[in-house]
């Protein structure tokens, strides 16, 4: 199989810098392009959660500050990989999404014409970090492309 | 943007409204209603049925049939969707599911002392609703044509807690008031101080501190809403934060009825508690309705705490803004507008609040000397004098008292088979207060109060309404609490919420339990 074009899952965990340098070595054979993904969990719509005693300015100042927080997390983690691809001399694009993650991967790779998708492993237990785990399962049953998961580190 | 969905629905829930105030009004629902033992409802059944039905059929139509463009009337007719969405669910679970598990629960016998299993767990409509909200958030989902209405809810409760300031006398607001500074000081200083204590150990950066430290003392989530910008909280922080709050609440609304009747606290006691342990405030409302649904003397003195505790909302955000720029190193004076924090943060319908207490203490709405919205009124029917027994009762017990002004009053109330002032009836309820009496003479005394008491009618209004606008409110907040953003608890947020969650409901409960007595 040539792979031309690989779609990156990665939002800059451990595991996620895995899968991504494996996928910058995969690149670099077999001189592909790499075209990342990074899915803002869609868990922050409702983490204003049940709060009632705020009024509308504190309401929409907290909510204007975690999406400038979002936004800044997102750009930091694009620039580095832009950066790293660069490097590399790698062909880099990218695509950011809000959403479940196993959804937003699915989508993205029927629009494009991938022809691998390349994720890392789920966190271990005790790790810190955020609860929104890709769908291996929904991602098993929906990709048509192949799909490589690459051990987290150490492991 | 149109916010209005051309979607069926709203009309359908107004149908559905329709039908049932015609059902129970023509008797159609007598053997259900029978069954359930929820004759109460059946007043609210054809009164909100037809009122709330017409208005979503109204408006049903117009969503349906009518042209939406962008501006006011499209935003604001759309949101009552959402509203009566929120209103059926409420009521369905306090006319229908609420009755049903307790006749379910009854079916299987007392479980602790007298008591059955649905009064144990607190299962009453309320904590229903707020369970269904969190089913439907999380299980189906709001539909879109309800997401915009949802967000009512919020309004529900301040709109509730605005009304709640018709209930009060001055002399009980003074002592709650004084009795919530104390616990809520205490024990939200406490926290915070702990949470900055226990983060300075464990090594955590000085945002996740200050904005769990918040969120841990004061009021749960809504604190860690006006914190995080302040103390700059990165998005995980908040996420591990707002997680470890909720899943804390939710236990806590659960678990505080059930401690609160294994130990067999009063209404002031429990309500000082679950104002002072529970996390987020949201949840203390819950809790205090769960733990005495057919009353709200619980409520009210729940929601001064909560009152309190938005109070020090301001003043613990701007300490922790300068506590902030002080760690990281910088010159709090010219980076803290404290103007600006104070301003934004004042809770604005703590002054609806006040305003209703002091239009209520002029007698608009009750004589103004009312006790707890109940005037004193002597001008009772032949029927409520006390019997022959009863004035032998209170005859033969007479000589226990030690004080002059108790034994004039008791002896002015044998007399004239009624209490014939409101300082003698005053001296009664001290009398039975007391427990000086045996308890068939107490009875007898609190028949005797009750007989010149009389509940105003618009006090009596507003207490229907306080109780339906915080149904309709907890029902809506449950509908926006996602397993989601519970799952996010995790961390040294986790741990160190643990561990502050834990001593401030246990220390609370035993200074409550030693020293807060039923009388206020």
């Amino acid at each position: 199989m040539k792979v031309k074009k690989i779609i990156l899952a990665s939002h800059g965990t451990a595991g996620a810098r895995s899968a991504e340098q494996f996928a910058l070595d995969h690149c670099l054979e077999n001189d592909a392009s790499l075209h990342q993904l990074l899915v803002v969990p869609d868990f922050w719509k409702g983490m204003m959660g049940d709060d009632w005693l705020n009024n509308a300015i504190t309401q929409s100042r907290f909510g204007d500050y975690v999406e400038s927080q979002l936004a800044r997390e997102a750009a930091d983690e694009l620039d580095r990989l832009t950066q790293i691809c660069e490097q590399a001399g790698v062909n880099y694009s990218n695509t950011v999404r809000l959403g479940k993650p196993a959804a937003c991967l699915t989508s993205i790779a029927e629009q494009g014409e991938f022809d691998l998708v390349i994720i890392g492993s789920p966190r271990p237990k005790g790790i810190s970090g955020y609860r929104s785990r890709m769908d291996l399962e929904l991602l098993a049953r929906s990709l048509t492309i192949p799909l490589m998961i690459v051990p987290y580190p150490q492991r | 943007m149109v916010y209005t969905k051309k979607h069926p629905a709203l009309l359908i829930m107004g149908i559905i409204f329709v039908a049932i105030a015609y059902l129970a009004e023509s008797g159609g629902m007598s053997g259900m209603i029978d069954y359930l033992k929820a004759g109460k409802y059946a007043g609210e059944m054809v009164g909100m049925g037809y009122a709330f039905g017409a208005i979503a059929v109204l408006v049903g139509l117009w969503h349906l049939i009518g042209s939406h463009s962008e501006g006011n009337l499209d935003y604001y007719l759309s949101s009552v969707a959402g509203a009566i969405f929120i209103l059926l669910i409420a009521m369905l679970i306090r006319w229908y599911l609420a009755p049903l598990v307790a006749v379910i629960s009854k079916g299987l016998g007392p479980v602790m002392g007298a008591k059955y299993l649905h009064q144990v767990l607190g299962l009453n409509y309320v904590v229903l609703g707020i369970v269904a909200g969190i089913i439907i958030v999380n299980v189906f989902r709001i539909p879109v044509w309800a997401e915009n209405g949802v967000r009512l809810s919020r309004l529900g409760l301040k709109t509730g807690v605005i009304l709640l300031g018709t209930l009060y006398s001055l002399a009980e607001l003074q002592s709650l008031g004084k009795l919530s500074a104390i616990m809520v000081g205490f024990f939200v200083l406490g926290s915070v101080g702990l949470v900055l204590f226990l983060g300075k150990r464990k090594n955590i950066p000085n945002s996740m501190g200050g904005v769990l430290s918040a969120g841990m003392g004061v009021c749960g989530v809504s604190a860690t809403v006006a914190a995080a910008p302040v103390v700059q909280a990165k998005a995980v922080e908040i996420a591990y934060t707002i997680g470890t709050i909720l899943i804390w609440g939710v236990g806590c609304m659960f678990l505080f009825p059930v401690v609160g009747h294994m130990l067999d606290l009063g209404h002031i006691q429990f309500g000082a508690w679950a104002g002072t342990g529970i996390l987020n405030s949201a949840q203390v409302a819950g809790a205090a309705l769960a733990y005495q649904p057919d009353g709200i003397e619980t409520l009210k003195v729940a929601e001064i705490f909560n009152i309190t505790r938005v109070l020090f909302l301001p003043i613990i955000v701007l300490w922790l803004a300068v506590w902030y720029v002080k760690q990281e190193g910088g010159d709090e004076t010219q980076k803290v507008n404290v103007g600006r924090v104070v301003f934004e943060k004042f809770p604005v319908f703590v002054l609806g609040f006040i305003l209703m207490f002091a239009m209520s203490s002029t007698g608009v709405f009750a004589p103004a000397q009312h006790y707890k919205g109940k005037y004193f009124d002597n001008n009772v029917k032949e029927s409520k004098l006390l019997k022959d027994e009863q004035v032998a009762v209170i005859s033969g017990e007479a000589g226990k008292l030690q004080r002059e002004d108790r034994k004039k009053a008791i002896n002015s109330m044998l007399e004239n088979r009624k209490i014939m002032s409101i300082d003698d009836e005053t001296l009664i309820r001290g009398i039975y207060n007391a427990k000086i009496f045996s308890k068939g003479a107490n009875k007898v005394l609190k028949g005797a109060t009750k007989a010149v008491r009389h509940t105003a009618k618009k006090i009596k209004t507003f207490r229907q309404w306080i109780t339906l606008l915080f149904a309709f409110g907890l029902t809506g907040l449950g509908m926006q609490i996602t397993f989601a953003s519970m799952k996010q608890a995790g961390g040294e947020p986790l741990i160190i919420g643990g561990i502050v969650g834990t001593v401030k409901a246990v220390l609370s409960l035993i200074v409550i339990v030693l020293f807060v007595s039923e009388s206020i």
